[in-house]
């Protein structure tokens, strides 16, 4: 199919939206969002002599409440207005001010976070629908080809590359095979899905389209987590402005049409897995299915599915970039000045050393990371010097533990967690979790018992939750044996 | 309105009869299919705040499946209430990084301040704003101090 140059199909849409605003204006963004709303951001009063408009978390958690100036080629962001409004933010709006703050990253996919009122108008001006319209154009081999090219890798903590499992679903003929996108983000620690949901939602609505563009997919369905309210809202929103675009059914850029349907999850670690989601979205239990078969061959109702987590689709909007870039969004929090979202290059240069200088927090106050939450692992600061790989970085959850932190007592409440959330489908993890927080009562003792239960979980367990449970306690046990102390002698002897 | 555009629970609104009737309209709006299980259950919960066993039982009629499947489906989602909430609760996270940032001792000071109305919960996924506590219409609250959430509470108990 030829269809219309993207840059002609671009221009088109923005002539038919009118005149963005652009950054032409002086104007004051008041983040709000989750963040903001959670620290009250809509008290904040801005009597600065600017039109004041509302706009997510940047990803800069720790400032908020915060407001951004806008200026041409000029933006400021001011941090924890709740300890007042500072004078240099009206002096920044009458323009007397040339100390540009560094916002969120400058490319990538928090380019648009916090940065725009969400409108479709501003995200066309800022890139938005930019490589749909290339992808709208090329052949699905062709996209595919490019993917593979890339080497991207999924971000729903799996780390499985994109382009094999999208040549999977390509090659089935099935006319009724469909996309799930998993924005259920239910692991502790994380909420990375969520600002992409809330501040940047276009974002998601593209990288779905060349998915479906690329596998000949005409259907799909987003399950998000039914806490994140705001990332639902707004990317119904966005779903809603795309369709009166023309974005969904094929008019502004060619392309199939594509349905997108909406669904809320309900709560529950495990409600993240992928074959749980699929038995959510049909209504049966939400339990993990037998593997295989796998969801690509026969998914949700039977048909061939392909599931892809948030952030994954997001990168994908990304591939036409030169070069693009292979960031990965890491939530971080715990004991460090600036806990928020970071969007960090893993090019073989970043290393945990520098993502910790870029939240304020010197490595040598840090004990270790907890990296992947219930189902991680812990970090150790001999370790801050070695390069980031995408493929140890899981959904990216990290937790700065300082100097105070108890390594025990974090190492048996995530056991304890992990517990609770086990779903019982299986044996391995239904008992395992259990017996396992009852041995952490004295691990010295109990060790071999342990590392034998362990053994079991993981190669026995049905899922990924019960497999990677023992995965933080081995990492403690082995980092810091001396940790532990008796918590409960009648416990421990049993 | 979407079922995530307000708050789930609102002690003032009408009386629970009402409110229960507007429930299971709300249940017979959806179509009659299996997949609309979770979706039914979720507006039940939105309008009433919790899940009677009237709910799950008109649920259970309208998907046309049997009740028993509708608890084993209903217990496997963490935010399904089954139990009518005690209005003026707070839930205080005790997740990791709230725990770092003095969840639990928030936990133990709102529970001494304000008996029977203060639950852990686990990480509410904005544990860049620890400790973090969520109310009872569901809305989070961040860098969370014992008296924001006291004078929350009296502010309540004086409206
Ligand atoms: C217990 C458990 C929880 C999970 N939670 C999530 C989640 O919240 N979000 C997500 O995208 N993937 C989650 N996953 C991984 C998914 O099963 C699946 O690998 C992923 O959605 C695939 O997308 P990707 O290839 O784009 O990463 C979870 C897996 C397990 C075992
Ligand atoms: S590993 Fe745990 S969570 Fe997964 S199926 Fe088994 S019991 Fe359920
Ligand atoms: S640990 Fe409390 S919000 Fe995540």
């Amino acid at each position: 199919m030829i269809g219309p140059t993207p840059t002609q199909a671009l221009r088109r849409l923005h002539d038919a939206l009118g005149a963005p605003p652009g950054e032409v204006e002086v104007h004051v963004l008041r983040h709000r969002g989750t963040c903001g709303d959670a620290v009250d951001a809509a008290a904040i009063t801005l009597d600065v002599g600017a039109p004041v408009a509302d706009a997510a978390c940047d990803g800069a958690c720790w400032a908020a409440p915060a407001a951004t100036v806008v200026r041409p080629g000029h933006r400021h962001r001011f941090a924890r207005l709740d300890r007042g409004v500072p004078d240099e933010l009206a002096a920044c709006v009458r323009g007397e001010c040339d100390e540009p703050q560094a916002g969120s990253g400058e490319a990538g996919l928090t380019v648009r976070l916090g940065r725009n009122d969400g409108s479709l108008t501003d995200v066309l001006t800022r890139g938005g629908y930019g490589a749909y319209a290339v992808a709208a154009m090329l052949q699905p081999a062709r996209i595919l080809e490019v993917l593979r090219g890339v080497g991207l890798t999924g971000r729903g903590g799996a780390h499985f590359p994109v382009a094999t499992k999208w040549g999977l679903l390509a090659a089935h003929e099935h006319p009724e095979k469909v996309l799930v996108v998993n924005a259920e983000e239910g692991e502790p620690g994380v909420f990375k899905d969520r600002h992409l949901l809330e501040g940047d939602p276009h974002r998601l609505v593209e990288g779905m389209l060349i998915a479906c563009r690329a596998t000949g997919i005409h259907e799909a369905y987003v399950y998000i987590n039914g806490q994140a309210r705001n990332g639902r809202d707004a990317f119904e929103r966005a779903l809603a402005d795309a369709a009166a675009a023309g974005i969904l059914d094929g008019t502004a850029f060619g392309g199939d049409p594509v349905t997108i349907e909406v669904r809320s999850g309900a709560g529950g670690y495990v409600c993240g897995e992928e074959s749980v989601i699929l038995n959510s979205i049909e209504g049966e239990r939400p339990v993990p299915r037998f593997k295989p078969p796998f969801a690509t061959d026969s998914g949700l109702w039977g048909r061939p599915t392909l599931i892809n987590n948030a952030e994954t689709l997001c990168a994908v909007t990304t591939i036409f970039d030169s070069p693009p870039p292979p960031t990965k969004l890491l939530p971080l929090s715990g004991d460090v000045p600036r806990p928020g979202l970071y969007e960090v290059p893993v090019d073989g240069n970043m290393t945990w050393a520098s993502v910790l200088a870029m939240a304020g927090v010197a490595p040598a106050r840090v004990q270790a990371l907890l990296l992947g939450g219930p189902s991680g692992r812990f970090v150790l600061p001999e370790e801050f010097d070695t390069p980031l790989e995408m493929r140890t970085l899981g959904a990216g959850g990290t937790v700065v533990l300082g100097p105070r932190a108890d390594i025990a007592a974090i190492t048996r409440s995530l056991a304890a967690y992990n517990a609770r959330e086990s779903c019982g489908e299986c044996t391995p993890c239904r008992e395992g979790t259990q017996r396992l927080v009852q041995l952490l009562a004295d691990p010295a003792t109990n060790r071999d018992r342990i590392d034998a239960l362990i053994e079991v979980m993981t190669e026995a367990s049905l899922c990924a939750l019960g497999g990677m449970a023992g995965r933080h306690v081995t990492s403690a046990l082995a980092a810091f044996p001396d940790a532990f102390e008796v918590t409960d002698p009648t416990e421990a002897s049993r | 309105m979407p079922a995530s555009q307000s708050a789930p629970y609102d002690s003032a609104a009408p009386a629970d009869a009402e409110r229960l009737q507007w429930a299971l309209r709300s249940v017979d709006a959806l179509p009659r299919r299996r997949d609309q299980l979770l979706p039914a259950l979720l507006v039940a919960q939105h309008a009433l705040g919790w899940l009677p066993r009237a709910a799950i039982e008109h649920a259970a009629a309208h998907i046309r499946v049997p009740v028993s499947e509708v608890y084993a489906t209903a217990t496997g989602y963490s935010e399904l209430l089954l139990e009518r909430p005690t209005p003026g609760t707070w839930h205080v996270c005790t997740g990791v990084s709230c725990d770092l940032a003095g969840g639990r001792a928030l936990l133990d000071a709102v529970s001494e301040a304000l008996p029977g109305h203060a639950l852990e919960i686990d990480c509410q996924f904005l544990c860049a704003l620890a400790p973090v506590a969520v109310d009872d219409a569901e809305r989070l609250h961040g860098r969370v101090t014992p008296s924001r959430i006291l004078d929350a509470a009296t502010e309540r108990a004086s409206t």
